[in-house]
């Protein structure tokens, strides 16, 4: 089922969360909704569930085509699950599980053994069929969390919306948990939406990356165009670490070989991507900008450098393989020369 | 005298998580607060308490049970149950109501609502019953159009009526109600408040209905607070004074509470009578106690982290 949110708009207040955002999913999409905190990605959710309304007079949600916008959330066949699980904390893991299927009307409830047999083939899903009689505060956070999806994929929706579903979780436990997450997908191929502010995360699991900041979608692309391609400074900084050159400083290096041609802009900032900076040891006359090196962190297969520029004093941080750290021989304080291998600038916005 | 022996630290081994050395103090300060603390409980609550079961069985446990023969008593006792009767569920539902206002939702007044729920405890319960007197009263602002009467405001049928609210028991009971308000909302609005909106949530999500949300969601997750809100209310409820004294106008075997025949059989000198019908509110203030004391228990037995 695909999932259209159109021209959305949402304030509290004098606070604008959301403004005229639009958003497609087509049907069986793992997507995630990737920002800030305060970037409207919840609030957007939530407004697809049906948890919160929009701005009177602002946008449409459709569901398959079909508005769903005045469509209670009870009715909209939506799973929902929650950063802090929200499990039904008097209820055992199968009340819980149970619950969707207990409080339907008479006619549409499974029988006793049906919502069992139910219950037990989720618990399976989950990886938690041994923990039925347990209640939740005796689980640990990522199983909590399981049996959140579970509940959620009791009622049988036709859409999966998850809000930070491992924010709550430690490092370990979430990188797990995501990818099974992954994996369950690709079993029950539900429409599924996620909001996260973790972009690891995002770039790993989704189809398909909405990148939202300041009340509006910034960039949707797959994982790989927004990571390689991004389509504002903002998208570019928050995708991972980014070193920015103020232009005068690649002037002074040479004749602008290290950032694209043609696309800068006078006063612009150009933003290199850490992996994108080599390193040479300083011979006079060659090209590059003049750096200092001033700080190794060598845990873990890169090594990160922090630089400093020569003509301005400003850091630069460079990521290079350790063999290439060894290779080239390198101790605090020496004079080594940068080149950007890939370098983007952006036109500057003058709209107001 | 259970653990493991002195460790090498010469920390004392002590059940449960012993109060780490560095905050401990010397043992001359922790005996002299103990029997600051033990001396003080024992003169001011103890010994009152001891003095009400001594009195009233000073001419003996004949004498005692006699005293609740007198048909006055009786009465005082039947209108203490039906006061609390009718005031406990009343302030049952409104805290259930007004904690759920408070802590799910957010509008305009939420904090003036939430003044106003405290203002009984603000208030002394003499003014309380004033209030009433001031409203209901025969010279008050209704009170000229309750009783039987011809008032152009009302029909024939209520001008017939001669409702009576002051000097009766409709007035007993709104007095009480007034001064029991805040006991179960109080309890509530921070229990659900810290439980936050997310299961309610979560239940709407899976298609329960409102209703169904409230009884199977929102009810049981409350429900040892609920209990213990009703106590305590119960407890005042049957223990008021002040408000009661004054909007009832003590008429013997009528309008007196428990609380008023108590006063009334003392200043007959009737002592033994007094302390035996007094012995019966402190045998209530002692239930209410354990009761209280169970629900902590219990409550902390059904949450072990969460």
């Amino acid at each position: 089922m695909s999932i259209s949110a159109l021209n959305i708009r949402k304030t509290f207040g004098s606070y604008t969360a959301l403004s005229g955002v639009d958003l497609h999913v087509q049907s069986g999409r793992l997507v995630a909704l990737l920002g800030p905190s305060g970037s409207g990605k919840t609030t957007l959710l939530r407004i697809i569930a049906g948890l919160e309304y929009a701005d009177a007079g602002s946008g449409r949600i459709q569901f398959h085509g079909e508005d769903v916008t005045d469509v209670p959330a009870g009715k909209r066949k939506v799973g929902f699950v929650f950063q802090h699980y929200a499990l039904f904390r008097h209820m055992t893991v199968f009340e819980n599980v149970a619950f969707g299927l207990r409080v339907r009307r008479r006619r549409d409830r499974p029988s006793k053994s049906d919502i069992a047999d139910r219950v037990n083939r989720l618990l399976k899903l989950v990886q938690l069929e041994s923990l039925g009689g347990r209640y939740p505060s005796q689980l640990s956070g990522g199983q909590r969390q399981r049996i959140a999806l579970a509940r959620a994929l009791a009622v049988e929706p036709k859409v999966l919306l998850l809000d930070e579903p491992f924010g709550a979780l430690d490092a370990k436990v979430r990188k797990e948990l995501r990818r099974w997450l992954r994996k369950l997908h690709e079993e029950v191929h539900l429409t599924t939406i996620f909001v996260t502010h973790d972009q690891e995360e995002a770039l790993e699991i989704a189809d398909e990356v909405v990148i939202m900041n300041q009340a509006k979608v910034e960039q949707v692309g797959t994982p790989q165009q927004v990571y390689d391609r991004p389509s504002s400074p903002f998208v570019y900084q928050f995708l991972g670490n980014v070193n920015v050159f103020r232009e005068q400083s690649l002037a002074l290096a040479g004749n602008g070989v290290y950032a694209r041609p043609g696309r800068l802009v006078e006063d612009g900032l150009v933003y290199v991507r850490p992996h994108d900076i080599a390193i040479a040891r300083h011979e006079t006359g060659a090209d590059g900008i003049p750096a200092i090196l001033r700080y190794v962190h060598a845990a873990g297969p890169q090594a990160r450098l922090t630089l400093e520029q020569v003509q301005n004093r400003e850091l630069v941080e460079a990521e290079i393989s350790r063999v290439e750290l060894e290779h080239l021989g390198l101790k605090l304080n020496d004079l080594v020369l940068l080149r950007l291998r890939q370098a983007r600038s952006f036109e500057q916005d003058y709209a107001i | 005298m259970a653990g493991p022996a002195t460790s090498l630290a010469g920390k004392p081994a002590r059940t449960g998580a012993g109060t780490p050395r560095v905050i401990r103090n010397p043992l001359w300060v922790r005996v002299v607060f103990m029997t600051v603390a033990l001396l003080f409980l024992g003169c001011f609550l103890l010994l009152p308490l001891a003095a009400v079961f001594a009195e009233a069985l000073r001419k003996g446990v004949g004498a005692y049970f006699h005293s609740f023969a007198d048909p006055d008593v009786h009465s005082a006792i039947w209108l203490t149950l039906l006061t609390a009767a009718i005031a406990v569920p009343a302030n049952l539902v409104f805290g259930v109501a007004a904690a759920w206002c408070i802590a799910k939702y957010d509008f305009r007044g939420k904090s003036l609502l939430v003044t106003f729920i405290d203002l009984p405890f603000a208030v002394s319960p003499v003014i309380s019953g004033l209030i009433y007197m001031l409203i209901f009263g025969l010279q008050g602002w209704l009170g000229p159009y309750l009783g039987s009467g011809d008032h152009p405001w009302f029909g024939e049928w209520f001008n017939q009526q001669d409702i009576k609210i002051v000097f009766a028991v409709p007035g007993i009971v709104l007095a009480t109600i007034f001064v029991t308000f805040p006991f179960v909302a109080r309890e509530l609005i921070p229990l659900m408040q810290t439980q936050g909106n997310d299961e309610e949530y979560a239940a709407l999500t899976l298609g329960a209905s409102g209703w169904q949300t409230f009884w199977r969601v929102t009810l049981p997750n409350i429900k040892w607070g609920l209990f213990y809100g009703v106590i305590l209310c119960n407890a005042r409820a049957m223990g008021e004074f002040g408000a009661v004294s004054v909007i009832s106008g003590k008429i013997r075997g009528e309008t007196t509470t428990m609380p008023l025949q108590v006063e009334i059989l003392y200043n007959e000198n009737n002592s033994v009578a007094a302390f035996a019908v007094a012995s019966l509110l402190a045998l209530l203030a002692l239930v209410t106690l354990v009761l209280k004391s169970f629900i902590e228990w219990r409550h902390a037995q059904t949450r072990p982290s969460a």
